[in-house]
């Protein structure tokens, strides 16, 4: 929807952009992660691993990896996940890595596993390894001379005698940094990104509002596009919320914003309209190419913010966050050195 | 105690209960009739989790005494479905992906679903409003607006319900809009939380905090509440077994405070009773003897000589200094044209998960302990219990429950151990659900920073020289403090080529609330300094902001600032690829607002203006527009 500018004079609009980058899975150490896949009656799939879906997304992105390495849809697809006595090592939810780490080991499991029914069938049909193919529930030779649902398929490798189970771990080899100069390879995989804000500001109330964000990242692949754009849109927000308004107050140790009546925190009334823009610029490095977007999507917001409050109104803000006071004060000031500057000429 | 004969219809059937008066409407449905969809997320009717309707007006059931709902017709979000299956707006939310971890849903859904009852032909600035008593802390509410957007169409019959259908049912997979595999039990209110779990011969327990920043603990006297009826156990530090302390980098946290208090909110003893309210008594019967110590709140006071020591182990009050060096940062400011200085803040912030944490801790029958909570890192969270509590690892199980929000603030583990020392005395399932008091003042913040910052250019903006000195208040206790120093210095000086190179970033304790994980970890508070300096550069420069970031760009080949050589790099593409998103106008970098060209398009929302609303003619339903 277009938004017309104002008429009146005290709400000024400005622009401000802002870059970021940040890397991909944990800082300066290795990193590892596991997982097993088990090709499963009726041609489903069963992937158990300690993941830990903190509402990110992360196992609908892992149900769709593993229905493309398998051949089947993702509603095949049961994940038993974040048990440590029942599944493998997969670590924490955080560091961005998630998709990267545990996306990769789920691939690597999966291959193996396929592998397992692949060779069964080949040596049935008579044909190479490689001439045949699995996709969307079928199992077939390249030449469509041969075919049967992934189903049969595991009923025939189960009458083999064989389960097409596999395993997968994945590394990212990031190494410590010296501890007199800090030189080191922290990641494998880097991500970049960039933003723009629109704010208005009210010059008489020293109110901020950010219409607008056009943001874009690279995340090496996108697995759910909705799901990134899901993952930036809730960055900005959050990120729009420390710019202008969430503040952690203690007094002498006494924390005094205890609640939510206390704390202020974005609604839909405060959020801008966020327009992304998702770049692939796959990671070398791993089987699937991805890398990540939970916490780069809140980099650039905040800078983006106070450059565009300058844009609008010539203050710059240099502590967070820029409340209606503190841009109230910053533009008094501004007024104030101006008319100094008056007198004295 | 007294009691209430309670009679109302919840969801189309009809409820007959003796309850205690004190319960709230939510209370009664989640504990009593074990409703459990309707999900308390801050218990003061500020973030609307709870919504429910009452006799068909939506209400928040935190703030309503179960007294109040006395007859009334109750619907809640397991109300929704139609026949077993998701309703317009539940299929609109999962369309959109509009749920991510799922805890404020309920309530979103039901305030949406009041929205379109009271106006069906509401547009996306009514839609805000409606949805304005209710906080979403994952989602950017973006897609919440277009799924209610969407769901109104199709109830309209502006839209077919086809548009609701999955996008790609036949693969590949890897790049398409697959519908989120938690949907359904999200937009139902059939997940349960941790908070939402119940067992047989359960417990509930309750923690004493500390009221002081910093204090000695003279004496810890628990024998009156153990003393109490129903009371089944309290837990102090005298129960762990093994090697107290936990912390992501170090272990520098006791369970629960041993001799000595380092902020306001810190555990010090539990209680495991037989009902809420017992075990809120209780602690009021635990006698603690402080004696008040001088409390460090600023780091620059805690890294004066001399300043008292908050750890004794260390003397200096510095829980980790990052440094890293490159060049010859002297020279290189020597050399630049110009040399630009200013100094940047950051503050605490809280994560804001609407899910308050909770825990729910057993025994396994064979004797394993299991603990069950929205834990972003089980595997870490057992290596720890276990040598906390002197149990072989495998005899102790993690399992993370859905989490209704993480943000790196469910990465310590702050009440997993004290679980679990309960759960070992009682040997009774044991419930721990915190108030949003008890997690914000308990859990950890995002760290503030102060950072100075200099900078030296060339004339053409190329950058010469940085020099970043970071101070962090990491406050009580290390918890990530250490990963956040080194991952701010390491993306402190941002995406650009830079020979001469000084960062440091100093992590110190002080007796504020610690300070722990949070999305972006330190890059965020190091990077807001970095881009907004270099556009305060770009005008001492007299340049566009945009060509001075794009003339220091790190490109492939290049060394990063830990002297790490890149392959492919993106920020270029990536950069003009918002910028022309955003149809951005070339130009100086001097307060040009008033002046460009380029505001105002579409990607903008309109400014906020509550109150009266211009609604267009065509857009009221026939028999309302009078």
């Amino acid at each position: 929807m277009n938004a017309p500018l104002r008429k009146f004079p005290k709400q000024k609009r400005g622009r401000g952009v802002a870059a970021g980058w940040y890397g991909i899975a944990r800082t300066a150490t290795i990193d590892r992660a596991a997982a097993w896949a088990e090709l499963d009656d009726g041609g489903t799939a069963k992937i158990i691993t300690g993941v830990t879906e903190i509402g990110e997304g992360i196992l609908t992105v892992l149900a769709q990896i593993v229905a493309d390495e398998l051949g089947i849809r993702p509603k095949d697809v049961t994940i038993g996940d974040n048990d440590t006595a029942r599944s493998p090592e997969a670590a924490h939810a955080g560091a961005t890595r998630q998709t990267y780490m545990i996306g990769n080991a789920v691939a690597l499991a999966c291959r193996e596993a396929r592998q397992r029914l692949v060779k069964e069938i080949a040596q049935k049909w008579q044909v190479s390894e490689d001439d045949i193919i699995c996709s969307n529930g079928i199992i077939r030779t390249l030449d469509h001379s041969q075919s049967m649902t992934m189903s049969e398929a595991v009923k025939y490798c189960k009458n083999c005698g064989v389960v097409p189970v596999g395993s997968g771990t994945f590394t990212a080899n990031h190494t410590g940094l010296d501890p007199e100069n800090g030189s080191g390879n922290p990641w494998q995989a880097y991500v970049y990104g960039a933003q723009v804000a629109e704010v208005e500001v009210d010059t008489e109330t020293g109110e901020v509002q950010v219409l607008g964000v056009w943001a874009s990242h690279d995340v090496g692949r996108a697995v759910n596009p909705q799901g990134v754009e899901g993952q930036i849109e809730g960055g900005v927000v959050m990120a729009v919320g420390q710019t202008l308004m969430e503040d952690y107050k203690q007094e002498g140790g006494y924390p005094t914003s205890i609640n939510f009546a206390k704390y202020i925190l974005p609604t839909s009334l405060d959020v801008p309209q966020v327009n992304s823009v998702i770049i692939e610029d796959p990671d070398p490095l791993s089987p699937l190419g991805v890398k990540g977007i939970g916490e780069p999507s809140m980099i650039p917001t905040a800078p983006a913010i106070i450059n565009a409050i300058y844009d609008a109104v010539g203050v710059r803000i240099h502590s967070l966050p820029a409340t209606p006071e503190k841009v109230l004060a910053a533009l008094r000031e501004k007024r104030e050195r101006a008319d100094t500057h008056e007198m004295l000429a | 105690m007294a009691s209430l004969d309670i009679q109302m219809t919840v969801n189309g059937r009809p409820v007959k209960q003796s309850v205690s008066p004190h319960l709230r409407l939510l209370d009664f449905l989640r504990e009593e009739l074990h409703w459990t969809g309707s999900k308390e997320g801050c218990g003061a009717g500020e973030c609307g989790s709870c919504s429910v309707f009452v006799d068909g007006v939506l209400m928040k059931s935190c703030l309503m005494p179960v007294a109040k709902a006395q007859h009334s017709e109750i619907e809640t979000i397991e109300g929704l479905e139609e026949q077993g299956k998701l309703n317009v707006l539940q299929q609109a939310f999962q369309k959109t992906g509009a749920s991510q971890c799922g805890y404020c849903i309920p309530g979103m859904m039901m305030a949406a679903t009041a929205a379109l009852r009271a106006n069906p032909y509401a547009g996306r600035e009514e839609i805000k409003e409606r949805l304005g008593g209710n906080i979403c802390r994952c989602t950017g509410y973006q897609k919440m607006f277009e799924a209610t957007e969407l769901a109104r169409d199709v109830m309209n019959g502006k839209l077919t319900i086809e548009v609701l259908k999955e996008e790609n049912e036949e693969g590949p997979f890897i790049g398409s809009n697959s519908f989120r595999i938690d949907t359904s039990s999200k937009v139902t209110g059939a997940l349960k939380y941790a908070g939402d779990m119940v067992m047989p011969q359960m417990l509930h327990m309750q923690v004493l905090r500390s009221p002081y920043p910093h204090a000695e603990i003279l004496e810890l006297d628990t024998s009156e509440a153990e003393a109490m009826a129903g009371v089944e156990a309290v837990v102090t530090h005298r129960d762990v077994k093994g090697i107290d302390g936990f912390g992501v980098f170090t272990d520098d946290q006791p369970v629960l405070a041993r001799g000595k208090v380092r902020y306001v909110g810190e555990a010090i003893a539990a209680v495991a009773a037989e009902d809420l309210l017992t075990a809120k008594e209780a602690l009021k019967k635990i006698k603690v003897r402080y004696r008040q110590l001088v409390a460090i709140t600023k780091t620059e006071d805690a890294i004066k000589p001399g300043a008292v020591i908050i750890h004794d182990d260390v003397p200096d009050n510095i829980v980790m200094h990052i440094p890293i060096r490159k060049g010859n940062v002297v020279k290189g400011m020597a050399e630049a044209d110009f040399v630009i200085e200013e100094t940047y803040y950051t503050q605490a912030v809280e994560h804001a998960y609407l899910e308050p944490e909770a825990g729910l801790a057993y025994l396994d029958a064979d004797g394993t302990l299991v603990i069950q909570s929205p834990s972003q890192n089980i595997t870490h969270h057992r290596q720890k219990l276990a040598k906390i509590l002197d149990m072989p690892v495998n005899r102790v199980r993690m399992i993370m429950s859905p989490v209704g929000g993480g943000f790196g603030g469910k990465e310590d583990m702050h009440y997993q151990g004290i679980l679990a020392l309960a759960v070992l005395k009682c040997r009774r399932p044991v419930r721990y659900v915190f108030t949003r008091e008890e997690s914000i003042i308990a859990s950890a913040k995002r760290h503030p920073f102060s950072i100075k910052y200099q900078l030296g250019l060339n004339r053409d903006g190329l950058i010469q020289a940085s020099k970043i000195h970071m101070l962090a208040d990491g406050g009580a206790y290390n918890c990530s403090t250490e990963g956040v120093m080194r991952k701010a210095a390491i993306l402190a000086a941002g995406p650009y080529a830079i020979e001469n190179l000084m960062v440091d970033a100093i992590g110190i304790y002080t007796n504020n609330t610690p300070s722990g994980a949070m999305r972006s970890f330190g890059a965020m508070q190091s990077q807001f300094a970095t881009e907004c300096h270099l556009d305060l550069c770009a005008e001492k420069l007299e340049m566009d902001p945009v060509e001075l970031r794009r003339k220091n760009f790190f490109k492939e080949g290049d060394e990063t600032h830990t002297r790490q050589e890149l392959g492919s790099v993106s920020m270029l593409e990536v950069f003009n690829s918002a910028l022309d998103l955003a149809d951005w106008e070339t130009g100086m970098s001097n307060s040009r607002g008033a002046t460009r060209s380029d505001l105002a398009q579409s990607g903008n929302r309109p400014p906020c203006t509550l109150g009266a609303r211009q609604i267009p003619l065509e857009t009221i339903p026939t028999g309302q527009a009078s």
